[in-house]
């Protein structure tokens, strides 16, 4: 295979003004340019109704029931309003809350990560439908140890740190990792929460 | 639009579908080779990608996602069956009686590059087609294929090296 110019490569990267290439390289690359021309002519297909229809078919089950849409109104005298609020809270963060007694089917999850120099640590995994904002670690002696604590269901979980709100991490010490299916090679930590 | 769809707005994923199709259609087309391979290798990747939206861990990255699982689908596609076996739509469309000179030569041009194309090895014709077809940048294609930057560009380079030498003919 021939090499061919890497003037002609810079020009192609856009690193190189193509119009100050030799006119052997202007006419090379002028043909890669009107060859990816050509592929680009739009699709002349459309698969978003298949695509819907196969959606519209899945999505019930994403969507809660209506009943419980529908707003309704109760009527508490005062002295029970606190209470009520209680127990709502209480079932509201039953599966993801930090540092609570766990129940017979839950266990302590701890995290520990080590990222001197970061601004903020979270944990996002498969407990918190890898939702950002639900568990931020802390580093109160500003060594760079992060750590945080919060009650799962007993199970496998999977879950990556997000370090300064852009860069997910796999956990270092997870010890277990699991691809993250999507074919690229990356993997999400494992953690095993026994009740 | 993601945070839509995963508060149960199914119908917002109609609005994705329409802003990145054409893109993923083109780029599964020059992968696959075959218009129809391609409509069902995106339609499969657009479904699996609503079923799996809340693993989108970033939606600003969600075309590099969407890029991403369509590649792998393309690839499980190739690997099925030998480049040989690709139903290409190299030969040139019939002339239809009011097709111009130009019009006729043009698709016979695209026919070639076509060729060209789907002689390359796969990962050299992935690069080529995200790179130039599709426009992204190599810190995008490294984002959609897990391959590392310099990797990406040897691919780029190799794939326009065997372009140019088959592409002799093309004005």
């Amino acid at each position: 295979m021939t090499v061919i110019d890497p003037r002609l490569q810079e020009a192609l990267d856009g690193e190189r003004d193509p119009a100050a290439l030799p006119a052997e390289l202007r006419e090379a690359y002028a043909r890669l340019t009107a060859a990816a021309a050509l592929l680009r002519d739009p699709p002349a297909t459309s698969v978003a109704d298949r695509v819907m229809a196969e959606i519209r078919r899945e999505a019930p089950a994403r969507r809660p029931a209506n009943w419980l849409l529908r707003p309704v109104t109760f009527r508490l005298r005062p002295v029970w309003t606190l209470a009520v609020a209680a127990a709502v809270a209480a079932v509201v963060f039953l599966p993801f809350r930090e540092s609570a007694t766990p129940g017979a089917e839950e266990g302590v999850a701890q995290f520990v990560g080590h990222f001197p120099g970061a601004r903020s640590v979270e944990v996002v995994g498969s407990f918190n439908d890898w939702q950002r904002g639900a568990l931020a670690l802390r580093d109160e002696d500003h060594d760079g140890i992060w750590h945080g604590a919060v009650v799962l269901p007993a199970g496998q979980h999977e879950y990556m740190f997000v370090v300064d709100g852009e860069r997910w991490v796999a956990d270092p010490l997870a010890g277990r990792y699991v691809d993250d299916g999507f074919g690229a090679g990356q993997q999400n930590a494992l953690l095993i929460v026994r009740p | 639009m993601v945070a839509q769809v995963l508060d149960g707005d199914a119908e917002a994923f109609g609005i994705i579908i329409r802003r990145y199709e054409p893109g993923l259609l083109r780029f599964a087309a020059r992968m696959l080779g075959s218009a129809d391979a391609a409509a069902d290798a995106v339609a499969e990747s657009l479904v699996r990608a609503y079923r799996h939206l809340a693993q989108c861990r970033d939606p600003e990255h969600l075309k590099s996602w969407l890029y991403r699982i369509t590649g792998n689908r393309c690839r499980s596609h190739i690997g099925r069956r030998h480049m040989s076996d690709i139903a290409l739509d190299d030969a040139p469309p019939l002339a239809d009686p009011v097709d111009t000179w130009a019009v006729l030569e043009r698709s016979e041009q695209v026919a070639l590059v076509e060729r060209a194309l789907a002689a390359l090895q796969p990962e050299k014709r992935e690069a080529f087609v995200l790179k130039h077809v599709e426009g992204l940048s190599y810190e995008e294609m490294a984002d959609v294929t897990g391959a590392r930057i310099p990797t990406l560009k040897m691919r780029v380079h190799r794939a326009r090296e065997a372009l140019l030498v088959a592409l002799k003919e093309l004005v």
